[in-house]
């Protein structure tokens, strides 16, 4: 492969790393004993779980009047955390699936952690709509199986049925693609393993034996997944949209959400593929696989969706101007001056100001600089769903039953719960299974090198 | 497994279960009234009942002294609704929020269930033996007998008193809470004759009121409320709508709805009384009485409704809630040169709605703190706490012989008594009224007395040494006074069944003739009331429309029942207007504390546009421990603390009478409980007016049908309309006619089971209530008065629009929201697993969210349940079904009599109890009934009509009769 590599272009793995040493490198990870740090970091995450698990046990069981919602306000907290989380697991999917079909090589390094996040990112997003509803316990009723009800059939017309459907495929193929793309990797594990450590990756590698016809399968099925992973991505958000371009609330019923909404998603997806990166590659030494040109790359796909997102908040404003309805130019003006304005002017200032800095070089290849705009990013994109959601429904027509919102401290615990969920399953990918597709990088190794 | 072998296996054959489960129910106390001694299970039921059917009763409402005719829902033995009787000459079907929550009172568990003799349970022997002892005693010893009631309801009472004062030679002391007294005793000065008139709106075609809130609480609203809606109709002829001009302090219910509204202080009202009747004098070459004054903005409305009267002379009526009696003998000469007297209010057949002297109590304290009262005996009233001297009437009821109160639920004075005789409830008991002369009406128990408790009538018949039933007490009364004066029946027995039939009658009564005004009256006015020290506030203290004079304190509907201007409930405040709260630096909740004397009492405050200056205006009736904690459906708490909180408030009785408070800002806050949090139509930053409430004046409206008005139909559709080929139901609301009472709220929640969720709860936002009052201030936020200098406010009933495209049914997952075929939008509640999607998407924000599991804290209360309807749990959405219950019983009873059902017989509940008529509903294919015709009325519009939602809620326009 080095033999096509162009001169100019710079390598994707530093280190002058052998394939032996990527091999040693991954699995030491997951092989050796943990640092202090991670028994630290999975101490806090599962802490934060369990604070959101006892929080969600008491609104189940209480009532879901334990949040704050009201009478106007019927989603708030809930549905932006849902969209947030869904939100952050496109950019597994499509630095995977899509970064491959356009074979944008440096995807190798992160691929595997990125789509292990979306997974997590996803599961934390299922919760949402799971828990936020009355009876969560006859949260099977929206999935349309035989009963004995009639049967009772679900609203085929309904965007959050389209949601249910969404999602869980969204979540399947993720997750198969996931897996797929693990095996390899696990058979290497496999082989240098031990005991009941090798029983169990044994069967969990499905019995890869690295023959020529394996590869030669696995490629086609790995090309053939990222095919259907594709559209998906634009495919979920786009539902998540729906949920609130179908309404008839001003500030919902807009045409330009399903790109705004996928736009977002990648934006917000990539600011945390970047966080949990830059924290893991020194966490774990693995510096020399994602690199500062990596880093370099995920910005400028930061900084342009951050354009497209600001030009979906200038489209917005536009057309509620342009529409000469009232209700709609209420809304903006309620978003922009209205109670909850701080929230959005920092959804500007986060999505749009800060993303600017990535034009220079020197900002994208600063570590602390990049990570802290990620962080940025990700209030910013929360704040966006929270001033969509909540603004919108505060005040809509009738002004008798406009009303605030404020949230309760189950509310927050829950949100903290689903990071402390997040966080404890990537401390425990981390640990346990290769975070770095071995195989691929491999593949990449020769890559701008002489 | 079939029956017979499952009875077998069980040991208990089903129908001995069935029968065993009855007779529990009737031993829990929830039989149908029938002789005490046996036990009937409830399969052998009383002969004509049939279990599941309603039956209907004709009584008369307790809840006030106006005494409106009420029908009782007695299902399977228990009341459970009242509604207005549409025969009661009176009300004629209306029933107030008041009157309709008192069948809680029926279930409220403190109700004494016994005599008591001071905290102890008694019997009615001992208590008997004990009075009677008490009050032989008293004869012997020269000390004196008082009997301290309210107005009595009716004749029964009337007659029971005036034997227990007979025989024991002992004072009847009458005062009223909410005095009326200086009315009477105005007219005491210029008449010659302490009396109440009765005031016929229905007559008059311009009305003048100073602080008169009679579509709200004063005198008889029900009544009032039917004959100003009658002139409220703008029809082709505009002369036919009346105009109604409000000089108040604070901004009342009447005053919102009044075409000129006009702050003006009660210090100013004498002044302004006498300007205006110096006008009308001017005007109709009256002699000249005092001279008047009153600020420029307010001599420009008085002199402007000065001609109005005059030119409506004969048809004009000034009507004035002063305490002052100066000020209400001005409203009698000016009603006397109006030509008022026989005409719009009558002195000749007055009303007996209230009696009270002002006077009285403190006399009879005097006496208590002289040691002269030997027995004391309290009914209808609690001095304790409702008039402004309970702290004196405290301490001097120690030196009470014996006091014994009369009351059925504790209170304040019942804390004092020697003995308590509890009064049966008014739906347990037999008795009468004669709100009016020549106005009789009956009522009978609906239930057996659920308690060992004993009609007032009948304690103290047996006190006087008559003892009879009430019954037998009620039925001679009638015999020998009311069948002798009508001409219907020759038979009394014939008579008598009829009257209990329809609950009320009018017989022709002699009446006095209206009597001479006595010209020489006006030099002997008296001082006017004296202004408030410099710096300080006046006090405007007034008759809630929920609470009235605090009786019902401990009634969780009312409680929760939004005050109609301001939208709080669960306790009263303190009313400021902006002016004042921008200079104390006021925000809405800060807690201020009212002084005079050594009076004191803290209140959150609340800014309100329109009032006066200078005032500061509170409820009268709460902060009565006593009546606490109040039992309502509060949320149930499982695992960690959920909030809740008592009802609030202060007591602001001792404060009556007052005219100067000096006003403290505190440094706390208590956000006020508030069911709708922004009040104006406009929005802050466009200023644009909401076309929600289409308004439009009399002047405009005869040019053009259509004025304002303009026809917003959406856009075509892609795709086909319903069909609607059999029924289609609808619902038109006049916002000519309603007036916000808010009775339609309380009739929504009764008949549909709405919880009562409590003050936390609320404050969140999360009030229950199906049906709704918005109600809109002109303007926008600090800027109510606007150019035209008035404050204007609309009121809209808001319920479930029942829209054709209805935006929740389509995004509900799971189907719990469907579309009948007769236009129906229905809650299927256990299909529903909460996602508040159709919430979110409703655009009038009419669905309601169960929250949490509601259940009642007073267990005898879930009694009053209407079981027709389904009690929603936890996690699930309801809101209005435009009574589906109600349509569908009215149908299948058209069904068992072999007809089809005319969409036109069914009403709403709350449809029924609006007492300005203002809903009309039924069915929009039925040709020619009243739905069709208000739905083609010109002044017809759809709120948001233009989404293209297409609700079945068609609203006619506000129409305001601008002549000023």
């Amino acid at each position: 492969m080095s033999a096509t590599a162009s001169e100019l272009r710079e390598p994707l793995v530093d280190g002058d790393k052998s394939y032996r040493d990527v091999t040693a490198d991954v699995c030491r990870i997951a092989e050796g004993t943990p640092a202090p740090l991670w028994y630290g970091g999975l101490a806090v995450s599962a802490t934060a779980l369990g604070v959101g698990a006892v929080l969600v046990v008491h609104q189940v069981w209480t009532g879901i009047g334990a949040w704050g919602l009201n009478k106007t306000v019927g989603w708030s907290w809930d549905i932006t955390n849902f969209v947030f989380w869904v939100g952050i697991g496109h950019a597994g999917t499509l630095i995977s699936a899509i970064l491959f079909l356009f074979r944008q090589r440096w995807r190798t390094s992160i691929n595997r952690s990125a789509e292990a996040m979306t997974l997590f990112a996803v599961m934390c997003a299922g919760i949402f709509p799971l828990i936020h509803m009355g009876r969560p316990w006859l949260a099977y009723w929206v999935m349309p199986y035989p009963n004995p009800m009639g049967p009772l059939w679900v609203n085929f017309r309904s965007p959050l049925l389209w949601d249910v459907f969404a999602i869980s495929t969204y979540f399947t193929i993720s997750a198969v693609f996931w897996y797929f793309g693990l095996v390899p990797d696990l058979a290497t594990m496999r082989d240098r393993a031990t005991g009941l450590r090798k029983r169990v990756l044994s069967a969990a590698s499905l019995g890869w034996d690295g023959s020529h016809r394996t590869w030669q399968h696995y490629e086609t099925v790995y090309l053939l997944l990222a095919g259907l992973a594709t559209p998906l991505v634009f495919s979920v958000h786009t539902i998540v949209s729906f949920d609130f371009a179908t309404s008839v609330i001003p500030g919902w019923h807009t045409t330009i959400f399903p790109p705004y909404f996928v736009c977002g998603a990648i934006f917000s997806g990539f600011a945390m593929v970047l966080t949990l990166m830059l924290v893991a590659r020194k966490a774990v030494r693995l510096e020399n696989y994602i690199t500062l040109r990596h880093v370099d790359a995920m910005c400028k796909v930061i900084l342009l969706t951050s354009m497209i997102v600001g030009l979906a908040y200038g489209t917005e404003l536009f057309t509620s101007w342009y529409s000469a309805n009232p209700y709609e130019q209420f809304a903006f003006l309620n978003r922009m001056r209205g109670p909850y304005k701080a929230y959005y002017w920092t959804m500007v200032f986060c999505n749009v100001v800060v993303p600017q800095l990535f034009w220079s070089q020197r900002v994208r290849r600063t570590v602390p600089a990049v990570f802290v705009m990620s962080l940025l990013v990700n209030v910013g994109m929360w704040m966006e769903r929270f001033v969509i959601i909540t603004t919108s429904l505060h005040r809509d027509y009738l002004p008798s039953s406009w009303i605030l919102y404020h949230p309760t401290y189950v509310e927050v615990g829950t949100f903290v719960g689903s990071f402390g969920l997040f966080f404890t399953m990537f401390f425990l990918f981390c640990r346990f299974l290769p975070m770095v597709a071995i195989s691929e990088v491999k593949g990449v190794l020769d890559y701008g090198r002489h | 497994m079939n029956e017979a072998q499952s009875d077998k296996e069980d040991g208990l054959k089903r129908r001995e279960f069935l029968g065993l489960l009855a007779a529990g129910f009737a031993a829990a106390g929830c039989s149908p009234r029938r002789p005490k001694e046996t036990v009937v299970p409830a399969l052998e039921l009383a002969e004509g009942s049939v279990p599941g059917r309603a039956d209907w009763y004709a009584t008369t409402c307790g809840a006030c002294p106006a005494a409106c005719g009420a029908l009782v829902k007695v299902r399977d033995g228990r009341p459970i609704k009242l509604e207005g009787n549409p025969d009661h000459p009176l009300s004629r079907g209306g029933l107030c929020a008041r009157g309709q929550a008192s069948v809680l009172d029926l279930y409220d568990a403190r109700r004494f269930r016994a005599p008591r003799k001071g905290e102890a349970a008694a019997t009615w022997a001992e208590l008997d033996a004990a009075v009677m002892d008490a009050l032989r005693l008293a004869g012997r010893s020269g000390k004196k007998v008082r009997l301290l009631t309210g107005t009595p309801s009716g004749p029964a009472e009337r007659a029971a008193a005036a034997a227990f004062v007979s025989r024991h030679g002992a004072g009847h002391v009458v005062y009223d809470p909410v005095s009326r007294s200086a009315i009477l005793d105005a007219h005491a000065l210029t008449h010659g004759r302490r009396a109440l008139p009765r005031y016929h709106f229905a007559q008059a075609k311009v009305i003048v009121s100073f602080g008169a809130d009679f579509l709200g609480s004063w005198l008889s609203p029900v009544e009032f409320t039917k004959d100003w809606a009658s002139n409220r109709r703008p029809a082709d002829e505009w002369d036919l709508m009346s105009w109604h001009g409000q000089f108040e302090a604070m901004l009342s219910l009447t005053g919102a709805n009044a075409d000129l509204r006009v702050p003006l202080k009660p210090s100013e009202e004498r002044g302004a009384a006498a300007l205006l009747a110096e006008l009308v004098a001017a005007r109709t070459g009256s002699p000249k009485g005092p001279r008047g004054a009153a600020p420029p903005r307010v001599a420009k409305a008085l002199a402007d409704a000065a001609d109005l009267l005059v030119a409506a002379k004969g048809r004009a009526l000034v009507v004035s809630a002063s305490s002052d009696v100066g000020t209400q003998a001005l409203v009698n000469w000016t009603n006397q040169m109006l030509g008022a007297y026989g005409a719009t209010l009558e002195l000749s057949r007055p009303s007996f709605q209230a009696e009270g002297d002002d006077a009285a109590l403190p006399r009879l304290v005097a006496e208590l703190e002289g040691g002269q009262v030997a027995v004391l005996l309290v009914h209808g009233v609690n001095p304790a706490h409702d008039n402004p001297h309970a702290e004196a009437f405290r301490a001097a009821a120690k030196k009470a012989g014996l006091l014994v109160s009369l009351a059925g639920l504790p209170d304040e004075t019942t804390g004092l008594a020697h003995w308590t005789a509890p009064d049966s409830h008014a739906l347990e008991s037999w008795g009468d009224a004669e709100p009016g002369l020549g106005v009789h009406s009956l009522r009978q128990p609906a239930i057996a007395p659920l308690y060992d408790t004993r009609p007032a009538v009948e304690t103290l018949l047996a006190w006087s040494g008559k003892p009879a039933s009430a019954h037998d007490h009620v039925r001679a009364l009638w015999r020998a006074e009311v069948f002798p004066k009508q001409s219907e029946h020759k038979d009394f027995e014939a008579f008598w069944v009829d009257a209990l039939r329809r609950g009320a009658l009018a017989v022709s009564a002699a009446g006095r003739g209206e009597g001479r005004f006595d010209a020489g009256a006006l030099s002997r006015l008296g001082a006017a009331p004296s202004a408030p020290e410099p710096g300080a506030f006046e006090p405007v203290l007034y008759a809630s429309n929920m609470l009235f004079d605090g009786r019902q304190a401990g009634n969780p509907w009312l409680q929760e029942l939004p005050d109609p201007v301001t939208k709080a409930c669960w306790g009263n405040w303190a009313s400021f207007a902006p002016e004042d709260a921008a200079r104390l630096g006021l925000v809405e909740g800060r807690l201020v504390r009212l002084r005079a004397g050594a009076l004191s009492a803290v209140l959150p405050a609340h800014v309100q546009p329109g009032q006066a200056p200078g005032c500061v205006a509170a409820a009268l009736g709460y902060g009565r421990p006593a009546a606490g904690p109040v039992a309502a459906n509060y949320p149930t708490e499982k695992m960690f603390p959920i909030d809740k909180e008592a009802a609030g408030g202060a007591d602001v009785y001792p404060f009556l009478g007052r005219t100067s408070a000096a006003v403290e800002v505190l440094p706390g806050m208590s956000l006020l409980a508030k069911t709708q949090t922004y009040d104006h139509l406009a929005d802050p930053y466009t200023k644009k007016r909401r076309e929600h409430i289409r308004e439009t004046t009399l002047q405009e409206l005869t040019s053009d049908p259509r004025a304002g008005n303009p026809s917003e139909e959406p856009g075509a559709s892609l795709w086909p309309g319903h069909a609607y080929k059999g029924r289609k139901w609808a619902m038109s609301v006049d916002l000519s006619l309603c007036t916000g009472c808010s009775a339609c709220v309380v009739a929504c929640q009764a008949e549909n089971n709405v919880p009562v969720v409590g003050k936390a709860e609320v404050r969140k936002g999360r009030d229950m209530a199906w049906m709704r009052l918005d109600r809109y201030y002109s303007g926008t936020p600090g800027e109510e008065a606007g150019e035209s200098g008035q404050v204007e406010t609309a009121f809209q009933p808001m319920l479930c629009q029942h829209c054709d495209n209805a935006p929740c049914e389509t995004v509900c997952p799971v189907l719990a929201t469907v579309h009948s075929s007769e236009g129906l939008n229905m809650q299927v509640y256990n299909r529903c697993v909460g996602t508040r999607y159709c919430a979110n998407n409703c655009p009038y924000k009419v669905r309601r969210f169960n929250w949490f599991d509601y259940a009642h804290q007073d267990l005898t209360q879930s009694l009053a349940l209407n079981p027709d309807v389904t009690v929603r749990t936890r996690g699930v959405m309801e809101k209005c079904s435009f009574c589906v219950q109600r349509i569908y019983s009215a149908s299948s009873a058209a069904k068992a009599e072999g007809r089809v059902l005319k969409g036109s017989e069914v009403r709403p509940a709350c449809a029924q109890s609006c007492p300005a008529s203002a809903i009309v509903f039924g069915d929009l294919n039925e040709a020619g009934s009243p739905i069709e015709a208000a739905a083609k009325d010109p002044r017809s519009y759809r709120v948001l009509g233009e989404l293209g939602v297409g609700p079945a809620v068609g609203y006619k326009t506000k129409v305001r009769n601008k002549k000023v």
